[in-house]
């Protein structure tokens, strides 16, 4: 019986993200109407049936398409591994960006900007400036030999304000015509370019940074019992807790060197995971997952359909999600937490 | 083979030292009681017995092999452990973190599995707290905390359970009740426990029951003696080690062991 229910629940994970990708076809600013998209839907699936018009089909399959789908994939990313620092450091108040790699992205991403200003070097920065502040939090926490983890936490925080500062600095130095409106424009994140190139760039690091989390999950749930009482349980703390930052890292910075900064998911998900399901991680992991991708794909289409131009997702995140986190908080009474 | 010995282990925080030249054995099947006053380093020694720490001269062995030699996961197979103080982050339910004694069981990628909770329900049982399975465990006593830390314990089905003060939050009742559970472990399982406590009487309450027990006193960063309560327990040592006045009471009830307590009567 548990079983079965384990299977549906499984199934409603993955059904949900597709239902709102598929949703998302059909909203956008070109005046598409619900039978040229299935026409494109279904020529492109049979083969068969009336060839759509040009400007529809691509439309849908080569920017609506590939849009929702990382969408999906950047919210996955950043409420997982929002969800499993927070088990690591046993801090409900933790987010994704907790060891710095936002603001190192950023800083990257900043720099790109002024140097090259263009896509694949932006990228290429955000991703390795990204790990590079989680690297260095990592070391900061070690001057202690047994790293405890508050000692990582308070290296993310010393990494994030430098390079906070160093981002600050490189929007001082920018041309204010040129770059530093590129640069705002980032920090607040955007799927606006989204193709199936940058699927395939963000893809390697976002999948394998949450299926390394999905596989070790139960570990989380053991780690966040607190050093000593993981140990006794048998568990390796350093290397664990090693490969569960360099997962979360590799998923964040995969979604944030091609979305920009996306506020709001890697925190706030998490909880209304724990409000829904519990805070097993064995089923909050994929639960998170499923919520973050949902919730990215429908902020993302209301970003696009709200108004004329594109509002940045950052903005978007908070002022859709807190009133419904507020309401899920009122309606649960706070979960469980006391 | 003991089931631990200590040989002349040292260690120091820093420079301050917190014990030298430990020499201690725990037999199979008997309960050790660690007994000293507040901040002796009694927990410092815990801890190296863990392997959480390492002493900076000698060594601790466990099943005849260096602590620092076993793998984590090898270790939790052998030893578990009960927290004094189990700080509480995420609301989890009761049967969540039992389950976690399970963990030396699973590898890397793996869950636990049927087998495994079934397992944990048996220890849950054993802790007397069936009824609480469901429940979230913030909202439990600190009471009925440390009878899950003790189902988790179980759960890890190890030959030994090192225990950090258990009963320093209990009741009057639930004190008992800790005590009952650990006697009967020890009898009917073959257990082997290691507690540290302040309370004199808990030692006197295992041997007033007929179960092997050795009682370690720790004095002024060495061990002061060793050997059962009744010998090491007496007015003359606790004057030496807590500076207070007591008197050792003994009666026999209903033809059963001679039953002896202590009572403290004042400083001095």
């Amino acid at each position: 019986m548990i079983f079965k229910k384990k299977h549906i629940l499984y199934t409603l994970l993955v059904i949900a993200p597709v239902v709102c990708i598929f949703i998302s076809l059909f909203l956008g600013r070109y005046p598409l109407t619900g039978e040229n998209i299935i026409q494109v839907i279904w020529h492109s699936l049979t083969g068969s049936g009336e060839a759509p018009l040009k400007v529809h089909s691509t439309i849908v399959t080569e920017i609506r398409l590939p849009r929702a789908i990382l969408g999906s994939l950047v919210g996955a990313s950043l409420a997982v591994s929002g969800t499993a620092l927070q088990g690591l450091f046993r801090n409900p108040l933790v987010s994704s960006g907790m060891l710095g790699v936002s603001s190192g992205a950023g800083f990257g991403a900043a720099l790109a900007i002024i140097l090259f200003n263009n896509l694949p070097s932006i990228y290429l920065f955000a991703f390795l400036f990204g790990i590079a502040a989680v690297a260095l939090s990592y070391f900061i926490g070690r001057i202690y030999k047994t790293t405890p983890a508050i000692m990582l936490v308070l290296g993310g925080v010393i990494v994030s304000s430098v390079f906070s500062a160093l981002l600050s600095f490189a929007k001082y130095i920018a041309d204010p015509y040129e770059d530093l409106p590129s640069i705002v424009f980032w920090l607040m994140g955007s799927l606006a370019s989204a193709s199936y190139r940058d699927i395939m760039v963000s893809l390697v690091p976002m999948t394998l940074g949450m299926g390394a989390i999905f596989l070790v999950r139960w570990r989380i749930n053991v780690l966040s019992m607190g050093d000593r009482e993981a140990r006794s349980l048998g568990i390796d703390i350093r290397g664990n807790r090693l490969l569960v930052i360099a997962a979360a890292t590799l998923a964040t910075a995969g979604a944030v060197c091609v979305a920009g900064i996306v506020g709001w998911i890697g925190l706030v998900i998490p909880h209304i995971g724990r409000i829904i399901a519990g805070n097993d991680n064995r089923i909050l992991v994929p639960v998170s997952m499923s919520l973050g991708a949902c919730f990215l794909v429908i902020i993302d289409n209301l970003g696009r359909v709200i108004s004329g131009g594109e509002i940045p997702l950052s903005i978007l995140t908070a002022l859709v999600g807190g009133p419904f986190f507020v309401y899920l908080l009122k309606k649960t009474k706070g979960g469980s937490w006391q | 083979m003991n089931a631990i010995s200590i040989e002349k282990a040292s260690f120091a925080y820093d420079d301050v030292p917190v014990f030298t030249d430990i020499d201690l054995a725990i037999k199979k099947g008997e309960i050790f009681c660690l007994f000293g006053p507040n901040g002796c380093g009694k927990t410092t020694l815990l801890n190296n017995i863990l392997g959480i720490l390492k002493p900076l001269t000698g060594k601790v062995s466990i099943e005849g092999r260096d602590v620092s030699m076993y793998h984590p996961r090898d270790l939790a197979k052998l030893m578990a452990y009960v927290p004094q103080t189990h700080e509480k982050t995420f609301p989890y339910r009761v049967c969540e973190v039992v389950l976690m004694g399970r963990t030396p069981y699973t590898t890397l990628f793996s869950s636990p599995g049927k087998e495994d909770y079934a397992i944990s329900e048996a220890a849950l049982a054993a802790a007397g707290i069936s009824h609480l399975r469901d429940r979230i465990y913030t909202t439990l006593s600190g009471g009925e905390t440390q009878l899950v830390m003790l189902a988790r314990a179980l759960a890890q089905e190890a030959p030994l359970i090192v225990m950090d003060e258990p009963a320093s939050h209990l009741d009057f009742r639930h004190e008992l009740l800790l005590l009952e559970t650990i006697r009967d472990l020890v009898a009917d399982k073959g257990l082997t426990i290691i507690i540290t406590t302040h309370s004199p009487n808990h030692a006197f309450y295992f041997e007033n029951h007929g179960l092997p027990v050795t009682i370690a006193v720790m004095h002024e960063k060495k061990i002061l003696s060793t050997g059962p309560p009744a010998e090491i327990l007496c007015e003359e040592n606790m004057r030496k080690i807590f500076d207070v006045d007591s008197r050792v009471f003994s009666h026999a009830e209903k033809n059963e062991n001679i039953m002896r307590y202590i009572v403290p009567l004042g400083t001095r």
